[in-house]
């Protein structure tokens, strides 16, 4: 996707929209996404990687060989259908354009060289994908794009900043960037040699981290950031996988390992299609989406559950060569941190929670995000590390009837199972109007020995998701303080008792 | 083991004239700086704190709040929002649920990384096992918290009573625990402490009783009836109630009656 002299840059994205947009860093989406990609290769050598579900080209050159864009839009969309991913097809002026004209019409969209800035005119400003610029544009009277590129240039960059001057490019149908017309003065590719060849993923892709650290350290020994990464592996018997990834400078080490990772996994679940036929071994939705079991990936892949552990490693004799090469490169002009995270990780500690997933697997070490809900279990949503994820529930809505503070410091993932009794020896049971049977007197919890209960607060009925079969839940819940000083949290619904957690 | 240990809590002692929290600690809530002897938690040394619980969270969260990273391994339980409330960063946090059978490798890597590690050992560590890991602990300086038994460990906390506040029998709801910890351990640590604390408080953070506040058994009507002035908060007791003390009432702004 070179700068071509004169003339705009015509830029054709593949975007399978039944892709949930969250799965940039979840794995099995990402790897499967391969298989697309691989097929979009086919038409041209050079596909670059937005975000799994999203893959762009350069139009220009395909167009010319497969007779004219549309004709190549169509012949793309025909293959990836054919593999039973849905999939739409956008051509455009710049990449911005190209992606809102994948989203239009009921397959995407050609737009003709001289057409795009009138194609983009109608779209909202929240199309910019700034939700600053998304909130404030209306409140100023401009609603569309069309409208905020009617504005001087000049005048759209000193009132609304770095950021509007960007946006008011992409509303233009100009590039997000313009790309450094100067070629690299030196050769800022790492590589890394395997002898003996690796046949294992897992020590490509640490010794892939610490590869990317030294090409971030060389780009920014000379102010640079790169567009894109090219990672390159190459294997013992010849074999050659490429592929380009988007990098905007963003990526840290611990993100580029992670694409090599998938890079690896979905080439070699590729490969295994191809020798049985055409199998897909996942697709969106199929298997229940990117939150599906996560596997050990462990470097010697066992534990991996039924038939996926091969994956793990490299067959064709193993991988030789690892190269990274920076692409499009251009001056780094910083990067915003509160965007992308909320605490900076350093390396050393990156490094030993690479190295734990390593032995344990990539679910084994999370970190934890505060999530809304009632109930302790569902306040936070643990995210694997070196993934990025919003919480399952937002935090910041009032979620009545939510177990009040302070929060007790034992929850347990499987509720424990619990008898709870009055004086006479009898289960206490709550009504349909929250009636209780008799005050508890004694609790034993899973099985444990039976305590006596000096106070008691509750019931606290809930009656959450009625509006959803699947998920609907009715139950009340108690607080309970038995005589050794400890306080439980006990929840009874349809009749049994459960410890759902306490506080110690 | 013996000998290594007392040339250690001789170098630690030597310490001790370091009240304020420099580069050799890691910082604690206030709250809990009277309990360790070198205000704060002494790198490289090993802290017990008996079983799981708030205390273990509370020793780390002075150190999540300066910026350092905590890494909790064994507790799949961990209640995460008691965690944060206590005042950890849930930004700063690593989770390894299960360190599974090979946990004494994996405890290498994480104090390699992080400056605080948590720790509830899957198994009841061998003399080599835990020899290994102070080595690494005393290399990088980081501070091993354990939610368990560890012989040689530098300092032991543990929860000697507790007592819940605000709620009754049948009405109220838990609303903060009293606890007195008690401190102890080796060298310049042997000289016992005790300390009454709010673990946790009314929101969930970890604050010392105030100097007019009762503590435990001593307390008087008048006193705690002015402190729950203050907060508004409604009071119930674990004990029964002697007739003219603080009756329990129910809601957390219905009024006091003192009888």
């Amino acid at each position: 996707m070179r700068a071509s002299r004169g003339g705009p840059r015509r830029v054709l994205v593949v975007c399978c929209p039944d892709w949930p947009l969250d799965a940039e860093d979840s794995g099995p989406g990402a790897r499967a996404f391969e298989q697309v990609v691989t097929m979009v290769e086919a038409f041209c050598p050079q596909v670059e990687v937005l975000r799994p579900g999203a893959c762009a080209l350069s139009a220009r050159g395909p167009a010319r060989y497969f007779g004219g864009e549309e004709a190549l839009a169509r012949k793309i969309t025909e293959a990836v259908s054919s593999r039973g991913f849905a999939c739409r097809v956008g051509v455009a002026d710049g990449l911005f354009a190209a992606q809102l004209a994948a989203q239009a019409g009921s397959s995407g969209l050609v737009v003709a060289a001289s057409r795009t800035s009138a194609f983009l005119a109608p779209h909202p400003v929240s199309a910019l994908g700034s939700a600053e610029l998304a909130d404030l544009l209306p409140r100023l009277g401009i609603r569309t794009l069309g409208e905020f590129a009617a504005l001087p240039a000049a005048e759209a960059g000193s009132r609304f900043g770095g950021q509007g001057a960007l946006a008011h490019r992409l509303a233009r149908g100009a590039d997000r960037r313009p790309l450094a017309l100067r070629p690299p003065s030196a050769d800022l590719s790492v590589q890394l040699d395997f002898d003996p060849p690796v046949e294992q993923a897992e020590p490509v892709i640490f010794a892939a981290k610490a590869l990317a650290e030294r090409m971030h350290a060389g780009l920014a020994a000379r102010g640079l950031t790169c567009v894109r990464v090219q990672v390159q592996a190459f294997c013992a018997d010849g074999r050659e996988i490429t592929r380009l990834w988007r990098h905007d400078g963003l990526l840290s080490a611990l993100a580029v390992a992670e694409r090599v990772r998938w890079q690896l996994a979905g080439w070699q679940a590729d490969q295994e299609g191809r020798d049985e036929g055409g199998r897909n071994d996942w697709r969106p939705g199929a298997r229940g989406g990117p939150d599906g079991p996560d596997r050990p990936d462990g470097p010697d892949g066992t534990g991996a559950p039924g038939g996926e552990s091969e994956n793990e490693g490299i067959q064709f004799g193993g991988i030789t060569l690892l190269r990274l090469i920076p692409d499009q490169l251009v001056r780094d002009e910083g990067r915003q941190l509160g965007l992308w995270g909320d605490a900076v990780i350093s390396d050393r500690v990156a490094r030993a929670a690479v190295r734990v997933q390593a032995m344990l697997g990539h679910g084994a070490v999370t970190r934890p995000i505060l999530a809304g809900g009632r109930e302790p279990a569902e306040q936070v949503t643990l995210v694997p590390f070196g993934d990025a994820r919003d919480p399952l529930r937002p935090a910041d809505r009032p979620w009545p009837g939510r177990i009040p503070a302070p929060a007790p410091a034992t929850v347990y993932p499987v509720p424990l199972s619990a008898v709870i009794t009055d004086d006479r020896g009898a289960t206490v049971t709550v009504t349909g109007r929250a009636l209780v049977s008799a005050p508890p007197a004694r609790l034993s919890a899973d099985g444990g020995p039976s305590l006596a209960v000096t106070s008691w607060a509750g019931p606290w009925p809930v009656t959450e998701r009625w509006w959803d079969p699947a998920d609907a839940r009715r139950c009340a819940r108690f607080q309970l303080v038995t005589d050794d000083g400890n306080a439980w949290l006990a929840v009874v619904q349809e009749g049994r008792w459960l410890i759902e957690a306490s506080y110690d | 083991m013996g000998e290594t240990a007392q040339v250690r809590a001789a170098s630690y002692g030597q310490r001790d004239d370091d009240a304020v929290p420099g580069d050799g600690v890691l910082p604690v809530l206030p709250a809990l700086r009277e309990l360790l002897p070198a205000g704060g938690l002494q790198r490289g040394s090993v802290v017990t704190t008996g079983r799981w619980s708030l205390l273990c969270l509370a020793l780390a969260a002075g150190a999540s709040v300066a910026g350092a990273w905590c890494a909790i391994a064994g507790v799949p339980r961990l209640g995460v929002r008691a965690a944060a409330d206590a005042g950890l960063d849930p930004g700063r946090m690593l989770l390894i649920a299960e360190p599974g059978t090979h946990w004494p490798q994996v405890m290498v890597s994480l104090l390699d990384g992080c400056e605080l590690v948590l720790l509830r050992p899957p198994a009841r560590p061998s003399a080599q096992v835990r020899r290994k890991l102070e080595a690494v602990i005393r290399r990088r300086g980081s501070v091993l918290v354990v939610a368990g038994d560890w012989d040689g460990a530098q300092s032991r906390l543990f929860l000697a009573d507790q007592e819940w506040v605000g709620i009754g029998a049948g009405h109220g709801r838990l609303q903060a625990r009293r606890v007195r910890v008690v401190a102890d351990g080796r060298g310049a640590a042997a000289r016992p402490r005790a300390q009454w604390l709010w673990l946790p408080g009314p929101d969930g953070s970890v604050t010392r009783l105030a100097a007019g506040e009762p503590a435990g058994a001593d307390w008087e009507g008048e006193a705690e009836q002015a402190r729950l002035a203050r907060h508004g908060v409604s009071v119930g007791w674990r004990r029964e109630l002697a007739p003219g003390e603080l009756r329990v009432s129910s809601g957390l702004t219905a009024g006091m009656s003192a009888g």
